[in-house]
């Protein structure tokens, strides 16, 4: 018989889990230990950045890749093809018309030394994001636009990284050489049929980790290039839905062991990542939350773009849906802060852009008002369908 | 003695005094020693105001008495545009009777330069953010505290090591330590800094960011000193703590620094050309 105790723990861990806590509780930790003891923080911080930025993320990113592979599948959000051309197309207006204003206002308020910091402005928390879509539309054809919406501008966000802001010193060809090794060997280990996800990540992951490392681009990528290679169910559930209780398959087993300790990953992410100071922040903190402010009119007018192109909204989604779609996807929390943390070397500047990607979760609250305001989601007058996340 | 007689008297003394303090304030307060290192620093001045031009006359003509050969800029050398025309009103003019006699400027980066800028000729960063240059018995390391990653530590870490001077001089924007309300101390870079700065016997450090002049009692036995005021000014922006051993918040400001064997004098002096703080250092031995 569990005791009671336990039972409570266990329903706490549950709900934080469920409702994506972690990352939140972990942010809400660091601003009060960072305003109170910043010395102590910013040591622990710095001391353990490497480890949680550049190793614990790679699950995460790992996570995000794998609902990205099985949503290609048939049946999911990503097969045809064709059904996510219309979210990619938003996505890409949402990002430059982002960058575009964040430029803008760092050149005109004189913080030039934050124009280098622009891969952060087009940035979407997936989680968060998908928390609030889900709370304004419950199950609803607008929440896995959202989220393909999302994805792709991180992707955009990713590839950039990668391509633009080297890490360390980096040595190229001996990057591209364990690179081709990792994927090599990921794709026997396919061939071969085998399931074990370990082997996977043991062999090609860490392969493809110090790949990356040495070739100067961010190691948290390091299993989004292997994570296809899992053997993974014929048929998707739809993105980020639990995977069915008899499913067995490679993708869904490392989904179910890494669930958690993605969040204890989340968790110290915030930790480590949202510790700013609440004085002493120039003007230049406000560039991330106005890029994202802006992002829903370029998601919106992107769209329009696209839709005139003759490609299509899903079925229920419309021009008021796709605003409130917009207003959530302004939220840049986890991806903003991991964008800023990867283009920015620790100091003031990186604290403003941490600040800026903070205050993006007000988006959020945008969100409300806006689907209040358009009567979408749970504000319409037939509510499409109670609230509930799992 | 009669009344009248008295009354002129105190009139004619209550007169001279404060002009003979006005120029005595005004005078230089360094031995200006023939074979010293004489260096002046400013921080924030690019604003192309009336004021940094007041405070560049100033510099100008304190320099015949004190002819230093070098400028160390704290950051935010330039405000608002970076062009050409920006570095010629915000730079190159008002500096340009100190430019004209030979004084070198040796620059810093602040949040508002554009890092660009590095490569500015007048400022002799060579294109780097981070460099160092030595004169006699003193090694300067200029630093970027905007954006401080393992490569500039790494770097700092050697060069104080190699370093065979007597003092130990490090000058960068964001102070480790201050007591301006509107920014106050930069935590996140001094833990970072800080460590090597102790570990290698750093001697003084010079940053700018809180537009106020500033001296603070040694910490972990190192000086540091705020002159953020060389162009723009936060006025009643000081907050006094136990730290503070100087302060001054009501007018723009510039350092003068000397240094002859083991004895650094300072003197920090307002626009209108007061002196406001000076005094003197002895080398830390560590």
């Amino acid at each position: 018989m569990m005791s009671r105790h336990k039972q409570i723990a266990l329903r706490i861990s549950g709900f934080v889990v469920d409702y994506l806590l972690a990352l939140p509780i972990g942010c809400v930790a660091a601003l009060v230990w960072a305003n109170t003891f910043p010395d102590s923080y910013y040591r622990f911080a710095h001391a353990i950045a490497f480890a949680v930025n550049d190793v614990g993320m790679v699950f995460f990113l790992a996570l995000i890749t794998k609902e990205v592979a099985e949503a290609t599948v048939s049946g999911g959000a990503l097969h045809p093809w064709r059904r996510a051309a219309l979210p990619v197309a938003a996505a890409f207006g949402g990002v430059v018309v982002s960058i575009v204003c964040y430029l803008a206002f760092t050149h005109n308020v004189g913080e030039h030394m934050l124009e280098g910091g622009w891969v952060a402005a087009g940035a979407i928390d997936i989680p968060g994001s998908y928390v609030i879509a889900r709370m304004i539309f419950g199950r609803h054809p607008a929440v896995p636009f959202l989220l393909l919406v999302s994805i792709s501008a991180d992707a955009i966000g990713l590839a950039c990284v990668a391509l633009i802001h080297p890490v360390g010193d980096a040595h190229p060809f001996i990057g591209l050489g364990l690179m081709a090794v990792a994927l090599g060997s990921a794709a026997g280990l396919r061939r071969g049929g085998v399931k074990n996800f370990w082997l996977y990540l043991v062999g090609p992951g860490t392969l493809s980790w110090f790949a990356l490392f040495l070739g100067g681009v961010h190691p948290a990528l390091a299993l989004v290039p292997i994570v296809p290679f899992f053997p993974h169910g014929r048929r998707d559930r739809g993105l980020f839905v639990e995977p069915a209780p008899q499913a067995h398959d490679t993708m869904t087993l490392f989904e179910r062991w890494w669930r958690l300790p993605v969040e204890a990953v989340l968790f110290l992410f915030g930790l480590v990542n949202a510790g700013v100071p609440f004085h002493g922040l120039e003007i230049g903190f406000w560039a991330i939350p106005i890029a994202a402010l802006a992002r829903p009119i370029g998601i919106v007018v992107a769209a329009a773009g696209a839709i005139a192109a003759g490609l299509h909204l899903p079925a229920r989604v419309g021009w008021r849906e796709l605003l409130v779609v917009g207003c959530t996807a302004s939220i840049g929390l986890v991806f903003a802060l991991f964008f800023a943390a990867a283009v920015m070397p620790l100091g003031p500047l990186q604290l403003q852009m941490k600040m800026g990607a903070l205050v993006t979760i007000a988006g959020g609250g945008l969100a409300f008002a806006a689907a209040r305001l358009l009567r979408v989601g749970r504000f319409a007058r037939k509510p499409t369908e109670t609230v509930r996340f799992r | 003695m009669d009344r009248k007689c008295v009354t002129r008297i105190l009139t004619t003394l209550f007169l001279i005094i404060p002009a003979w303090w006005g120029v005595t304030a005004q005078e230089v307060a360094l031995p200006s020693a023939p074979n010293s290192v004489k260096f002046a620093a400013i921080g924030d001045a690019g604003t192309g105001n009336p004021e940094q031009y007041d405070i560049a006359n100033q510099m100008t003509r304190f320099h015949a008495k004190f002819p230093f050969d070098r400028v160390i800029m704290l950051g935010d050398n330039i405000y608002g545009g970076q062009g050409e025309s920006d570095l010629f009103k915000k730079f190159s003019k008002p500096y340009k009777a100190l430019l004209d006699i030979g004084v070198k400027f040796y620059a810093s980066l602040g949040n508002h330069d554009d890092p660009v800028n590095n490569r500015y000729p007048l400022w002799n960063m060579g294109g780097q953010m981070y460099y160092t240059y030595s004169t006699k018995n003193v090694r300067f390391f200029a630093l970027d505290s905007n954006q401080v990653d393992q490569k500039e530590l790494a770097w700092l870490e050697n060069a104080l090591k190699n370093a065979q001077e007597e003092w130990k001089i490090c000058y960068f924007h964001h102070p480790l330590y201050s007591d301006g309300r509107t920014h106050g101390s930069s935590v996140d870079v001094r833990v970072s800094f800080e460590p090597l700065f102790v570990t290698y016997g750093v001697n003084v450090v010079f940053a700018g960011h809180d537009h106020i002049y500033e001296r603070l009692t040694p910490q972990k036995g190192i000086y540091y000193f705020v002159e953020g005021a060389g162009g723009q000014l936060r006025k009643g922006d000081i907050k006094r703590s136990a730290m503070t051993a100087k302060a001054f918040d009501q007018d723009q400001s510039f350092m003068l620094v000397e240094i002859d064997g083991n004895v650094l004098t300072f003197q920090a002096i307002s626009r209108a050309g007061t002196t406001v703080d000076s005094g003197t250092i002895q080398r830390q031995v560590r």
